[in-house]
C-alpha cells in the first residue's frame, strides 16, 4: 500500500537490457528508490543514457522493470497517470482537437463529448483558434502545448513529462517552462519531469533528483527552496546560480567517469 | 504579364515576371499535355513525310478515322464494356479480399511467417504462366478473365497493406498504450492511419497490374474485349485499330491513376502539402 500523502513510490527499481546479438547484459538502472509526495514537482536530471527516460517509461507502464515495484496513487476520478512525450509525438493524422481528446476516447468517452471536454484544456495551454490545425501546421512549441493538453485531459494524478522541451529552440524552451509553471499552478498535480537541462530542472521543481551515468542510480536529492510563483528572471539570481553550480559539479564528475563523452550531456 | 491580376505591391516594385496560367493550370498538367500532343504531332508528321509507314504504325489522323468508324457503328463499345467489366470485377474482388488479409497478416507475425514464402513465390511468378491453369479451372469465358485480373492485383495489395501495418511507428503505439487504448482503438487510431499511404500506393500499382491482366487474358483466349480487338486487328494488319485499342487502354490507365491520386490527397489532408 502507498503511504498517505505519497503520489508515487518506486522501490528497488532495477532495469537490465539484454543485447540480442552480443548476448551481453546492459544495466540501464542499477538501483532506484524514490518517493514523491502529492502535488510535488520533481525533476530527474542526469547525463545521457543514465536511464532517466527508461524510468519514466517504467512508471508509465510501457516497460516492465527487471526488479522492484512502482506504486502510483489511484485517482479518485480521472486517470492515475499520463505522459507528455518527447517532441513530435502527436498523431499526425488527427487535428489538435482529435489529439487532445484522444485520452478520453481511450477511456470510452464518445468522440463528441471528448472533444467538448478537450476544449477548456486547449484554451488553458493557449491553443484556442488552432484546434482544427494538424500537427504539421504548428510550431514545435505549439505541438508541445497540445501534447501537454492531451495528457491533462484525462485529469491524471501524476503527470510524467519525458524531456518534453528538448527539441525546442532556447527561447521557446524558456517560454514553455514559464507556461508549464503557470498551468501547473492551476492544477496542483504531482509532476515527474525528466530533462538533461540543469536550469530547466531547478526553475521548475520543488526537488531535483540527480542520477549517475550508466548504470543509473540516484546520487543526490536536492530540495529547491526558491519562492513561487517563479519568473524567468529568477534564473539570474545568486541562489539559482548556486543550485546550478551544485548540480553541474555532481554531473560533471559523472561525465569524467564516462570519459570523452562530455559533449553529449552538455 | 498577368492581365488585371497585378497587385498594388506589383506596381510599386520592379516588374515581377508572372504568367497568367500560373496558379490556374498546374505546370504538371500543362507540360504533360504539351509532351503528349508533341509526340502526336511528331508521329503525324513522320508519316506524312514518309519517314514511317502508315500501314505499319498508322497515324493520329488514321486512328481518329478508325475511332469515328468503330464508335459510329457501335462495333467497339461491347469490347470496351467487357474489358471494363473484367477490370472492375477482378480489381474490386482483389480490394475486398487483399486489404483485410493484409491487415490480418500484418497484425499477426506468425501468420505472416506462415504465408510469406507463398506470397513471395506468387509475386515472382508472371501471371501469364498461370493463365492455362486458370482456363482449365474457369473455362474460356469471362470468369477466367476475372480470375486473371484478380491474381494480377491482389498480391501487390496484400503485400503493401502488410508493409503499412508493420510500418506503424513504435512511438505512436506507445502513446496509444500509454493512454490504455483498447485494441480495437489502437487499430483504428494508429494501425489504419499509418498504413493508408502504403495501401493507396498498393492500389495504384494494383490498378495498373489489373489492366495488364485484362489484356493478357484476352490475348490468350477470348472473342471479345479490347485485348481481343487489338490482337484480331493486328492479325488483319489494321494498324489504326490496333493503335486505337492501345490508346484506349493507356488512356484508361492514366485516368484511373489520376483518380487514385485525387483520393490520396483527400485522405492525406494531415500531410504537408506536396506537389
Amino acid at each position: 500500500m502507498l503511504k498517505d500523502g505519497l503520489a508515487l513510490s518506486a522501490d528497488g527499481i532495477r532495469m537490465v537490457y539484454r543485447d540480442r546479438s552480443t548476448r551481453q547484459e546492459l544495466v540501464a538502472i542499477e538501483q532506484l528508490d524514490l518517493d514523491i509526495p502529492e502535488a510535488q514537482f520533481v525533476t530527474i536530471v542526469g547525463p545521457s543514457g543514465c536511464g532517466k527516460s527508461t524510468f519514466a517509461k517504467i512508471v508509465n507502464g510501457l516497460l516492465p522493470a527487471t526488479h522492484g515495484t512502482i506504486e502510483v496513487r489511484q485517482a479518485a476520478h480521472g486517470r492515475d497517470h499520463a505522459m507528455v512525450f518527447q517532441d513530435s509525438s502527436l498523431f499526425p493524422w488527427y487535428s489538435v482537437l482529435g489529439n487532445v481528446a484522444y485520452g478520453l476516447v481511450c477511456q470510452g468517452v464518445s468522440k463528441r463529448d471528448a472533444q467538448e471536454q478537450a476544449m477548456p484544456l486547449i484554451r488553458l495551454v493557449g491553443l484556442d483558434g488552432f484546434e482544427h490545425k494538424y500537427p504539421y501546421q504548428l510550431s514545435g512549441g505549439m505541438q508541445q502545448r497540445a501534447n501537454l493538453a492531451r495528457a491533462l485531459t484525462v485529469d491524471p494524478e501524476l503527470l510524467i513529462m519525458d524531456e518534453p522541451f528538448a527539441a525546442l529552440d532556447a527561447q521557446t524552451r524558456e517560454l514553455m517552462q514559464a507556461e508549464l509553471l503557470r498551468i501547473w499552478a492551476t492544477s496542483s498535480k504531482t509532476v515527474l519531469f525528466i530533462t538533461h537541462q540543469i536550469d530547466e530542472a531547478i526553475f521548475l521543481s520543488d526537488r531535483v533528483i540527480v542520477m549517475s551515468a550508466r548504470p543509473g542510480r540516484i546520487i543526490a536529492d536536492i530540495p529547491i527552496e526558491l519562492p513561487r510563483p517563479r519568473e524567468l528572471g529568477i534564473k539570474r539570481t545568486p541562489r539559482f546560480v548556486a543550485y546550478e553550480e551544485q548540480i553541474w559539479n555532481l554531473i560533471s564528475i559523472q561525465l569524467t567517469k564516462v570519459g570523452g563523452r562530455t559533449v553529449e550531456a552538455a | 504579364m498577368a492581365v488585371g491580376a497585378s497587385s498594388i505591391a506589383g506596381r510599386q516594385h520592379p516588374p515581377i515576371r508572372r504568367r497568367s496560367w500560373r496558379g490556374r493550370v498546374p505546370e504538371r498538367l500543362l507540360f504533360g499535355v504539351i509532351g503528349f500532343v508533341g509526340v502526336l504531332l511528331l508521329w503525324e508528321a513522320s508519316v506524312r513525310l514518309g519517314l514511317l509507314k502508315a500501314s505499319l504504325v498508322s497515324s493520329p489522323s488514321g486512328v481518329i478515322n478508325a475511332a469515328i468508324i468503330d464508335f459510329g457503328s457501335g462495333a467497339i463499345q461491347p469490347h470496351i464494356e467487357t474489358s471494363f467489366l473484367e477490370w472492375l470485377v477482378g480489381f474490386a474482388v482483389a480490394l475486398v479480399i487483399a486489404i483485410p488479409l493484409g491487415f490480418a497478416l500484418g497484425s499477426f507475425r506468425r501468420l505472416e511467417f506462415l504465408v510469406d514464402p507463398l506470397l513471395a513465390a506468387l509475386y515472382a511468378t508472371p501471371t501469364v504462366a498461370l493463365v492455362p491453369l486458370i482456363i482449365l479451372l474457369f473455362g474460356v469465358g469471362i470468369q477466367s478473365k476475372f480470375a486473371v485480373v484478380f491474381l494480377e492485383a491482389w498480391v501487390t495489395l496484400t503485400v503493401s497493406t502488410i508493409n503499412g501495418v508493420q510500418s506503424a511507428d513504435r512511438r505512436w503505439l506507445d502513446i496509444a498504450r500509454s493512454f490504455r487504448a483498447p485494441k480495437s482503438l489502437v487499430f483504428r487510431s494508429v494501425t489504419v492511419p499509418s498504413s493508408i499511404p502504403f495501401i493507396i500506393t498498393g492500389i495504384r500499382i494494383a490498378a495498373g497490374r489489373a489492366l495488364v491482366g485484362v489484356v493478357v487474358a484476352e490475348f490468350i483466349a477470348s472473342n471479345i474485349g479490347l485485348g481481343f480487338y487489338i490482337s484480331v486487328n493486328g492479325s488483319f494488319l489494321n494498324a489504326s485499330r490496333v493503335m486505337l485499342g492501345i490508346l484506349l487502354i493507356g488512356g484508361f490507365g492514366v485516368f484511373v491513376g489520376e483518380l487514385i491520386r485525387r483520393v490520396e490527397r483527400r485522405f492525406e489532408a494531415w500531410r504537408p502539402a506536396f506537389n
